[in-house]
């Protein structure tokens, strides 16, 4: 009977049980509910809970080889998640973690797309609170962003669904045709969410104003459940390929020249998402065994970083580079965690993110995509440059800064060192690791090529680093504004509009002004006609000689138009 | 050992160690068969010279980017 429980349902559910729980209480009744959720991880694949209202089937609770290991680690994340927030006293914050992940876990596990759209909805409702949970006036303007982007999204999968099933009969969430109107709208709402070019602003935008716990939750759920959208749907669709690749390459520039470490980071999600979007448009079994891995990976390292970088901001009140430095003495835990974030997401061997990158960059070679290759290997360096080493170094080393904070709490230590033993662990067990993803494929990335190749990649690019800040090239971080594709909505379309409301005023008021002199102009000449005529009945107001030249304007148009 | 002693001197105990390791590296290119997932990677030494360079691209046009991209910390609030 559980088993047929869709995952995360509970959780979703259990969450609004939370405010009734007293502080510590609330933590394991918290990770209760993940635990309880991950029992019907191990249903047999499948249909398991279908819901018929009207013509419309619900598929609540499909699980198969793709949702299974985006399932495993969504709870992992929760979990983790849960320990690092739980000196976090205020429900409310509480409650939307666990909601949110509840409905992220869900979604996985939807088998149509009417049961996607709710879920993704609630994805969106519940993580705004997060953002909102930032308590600042940039959090709350950025956080009514936020929600109308994901709103809108869910509106274009949603339009996407009864297109199809209009068609269909049916709205199965399957392979679609992106050749298809539907099949467009519900990739340009997967997109929006998985911040393909120019749809990302928002990202960079929210991420960073939420809270300290907030932002870690955030990064591994909402853009995850995308891929995984994108992994189900639009597997081998060739231009998935290249706006991956341009996902991998821009952010890069963007994230060295950003001054907010936790933007940086949001600016590398973006990077690394473009890695798994590549795979998906690659759409071989290796590939989507690459893509699947990464986002296992990459959840779980760049959840650590966003673990370090939050303590930073908790014991600091700042994530700004230009203001840190020289933490590593008295925050030594956060500091070697975050290392081990910052090599694991380098794809360092020995560390989770080079099991799961290679799987990518073998499938990219296989498939003769060469010049897609070398951009995402020029990527690889770019996201040492600024997540490798930005990161760590900008935050625990560099100058001092005169900073002598505590170390993080003690629920937050324990989050980051799981997180890094999960980081090391999958990096040298990468069978077992494989042994989760969808396909079972032969792989073997630890050979003397491919380790000795990324060594010197990574080696050399960190000794590039080295010489640029030793001979003091490397210019010093700045206080500063970068901005991304949310400014268009933020400056442009105001611009835009202001433009347009301006000219439109300018024109009323020269067609009022031109009104006004007509109408004089007759009222005068009838008033002096009258008087000529002695005839003194005729007593016409302006504002009836206005009435009257309305009206015979509305008669002209209607014959002219109708 | 005397030229050690003046590197970590003159460029940092950390930065030697890893120009050691980097050296360490290029050296192992001849202690068996690297080869990569394209052609062009079989160039001797091509993993490390593309590592460098494009750490350099990228810090050139990163700092380029500034002038375009980079404005006031309050931009949005004005």
């Amino acid at each position: 009977m559980i088993n047929s429980i869709p995952p995360g349902l509970v959780m979703f559910l259990g969450a609004f049980l939370v405010p009734l729980f007293p502080h510590i209480y609330r933590q394991f009744y918290m990770i209760f509910l993940v635990l309880l959720s991950a029992i019907s991880l191990f249903s047999a694949e499948g249909s398991h809970l279908i819901i018929q209202v009207q013509d419309i089937q619900f598929l609540l609770h499909h699980s198969d080889n793709l949702s299974f290991p985006f399932a495993i680690v969504f709870h992992i994340a929760a979990f983790l998640v849960i320990i690092y927030g739980g000196h976090i006293k205020d429900w409310r914050e509480q409650l939307a973690i666990l909601s949110y992940a509840g409905a992220a876990i869900a979604a996985l596990h939807a088998g149509d797309l009417f049961t996607l759209f709710l879920w993704w909805e609630a994805t969106a409702f519940t993580s705004v609170i997060l953002i909102f949970g930032g308590k600042t006036y940039r959090a709350f303007r950025s956080a009514i962003r936020y929600i109308v982007i994901q709103v809108g999204s869910g509106i274009l999968l949603l339009s996407g669904a009864i297109l199809l099933f209009q068609s269909n009969n049916e709205a199965i969430f399957k392979e679609l045709d992106i050749n298809s109107t539907a099949g467009l709208l519900i990739f340009i709402a997967f997109g929006i969410k998985a911040a393909f070019p120019f749809l990302n602003g928002w990202l960079q935008d929210s991420y960073p104003e939420a809270s300290e716990a907030g932002t870690v939750a955030l990064s591994a759920f909402t853009t995850k459940l995308a891929i995984y959208a994108l992994a189900r749907s639009f597997a081998g669709v060739e231009i998935l390929i290249y706006i991956g690749a341009l996902m991998t390459f821009f952010p890069i520039f963007f994230a060295v020249i950003e001054n907010d470490l936790r933007r940086v980071l949001a600016f590398s999600l973006n990077n690394q998402l473009g890695f798994m979007v590549v795979a998906i448009g690659i759409g071989t079994e290796l590939a989507i065994n690459g893509a699947v891995a990464h986002a296992f990976a990459h959840i779980i390292y760049k959840g650590l970083l966003f673990m370090s970088m939050g303590a930073v901001l908790y014991r600091v009140g700042t994530c700004k580079a230009s203001e840190l430095g020289g933490l590593f003495k008295y925050m030594p835990i956060t500091a070697v965690c975050s290392i081990v974030g910052a090599v694991s997401i380098s794809a360092f061997p020995l560390f989770s993110g080079f099991v799961a990158k290679s799987l990518i960059m073998s499938s990219l070679g296989y498939e003769g995509l060469t010049f897609i290759y070398f951009m995402l290997l020029f990527a690889s360096a770019g996201v040492l440059h600024h997540s490798g080493i930005k990161i760590p170094f900008f935050a625990f080393f560099a100058h001092d800064a005169g900073l002598k904070p505590k170390e993080a709490p003690i629920n937050m230590q324990a989050a980051m060192v799981l997180s890094s033993i999960l980081c090391i662990l999958i990096g040298i067990f990468p069978s077992l690791f494989y042994q989760l993803l969808p396909y079972s494929t032969y792989y073997q990335p630890y050979d003397f090529s491919h380790v000795l190749s990324q060594l010197q990649l990574l080696m050399f690019a960190v000794f590039a680093f080295i010489c640029l800040w030793h001979f003091k090239i490397y210019p010093p971080e700045l206080n500063s504004t970068v901005l991304n594709s949310d400014w268009f909505y933020r400056v442009l379309f105001y611009k835009i509009i202001n433009f347009f409301v301006i000219r439109l005023f300018s024109l009323w008021e020269v067609f009022s002004s031109s009104l006004i002199k007509v109408v004089n102009l007759i009222y005068v000449k009838v008033q002096t006609s009258s008087i000529q005529s002695g005839n003194s009945a005729v007593k016409v107001g302006r504002s009836t000689v206005l009435i009257l030249f309305s009206l015979g304007f509305v008669l002209v148009c209607n014959y002219l138009l109708f | 050992m005397n030229i050690f002693n003046k590197l970590v001197k003159n460029f940092g105990k950390a930065n030697s160690i890893a120009l050691l390791i980097c050296i360490i590296l290029l050296l192992l290119e001849f202690a068996g068969d690297r080869h990569g997932e394209t052609e062009y990677e079989d160039f001797l030494f091509f993993p490390a010279f593309f590592g460098f360079i494009s750490c350099i691209i990228i810090f050139r046009i990163g700092v380029a980017l500034r002038a375009i991209f980079m404005r006031d910390e309050d931009y949005y609030d004005k």
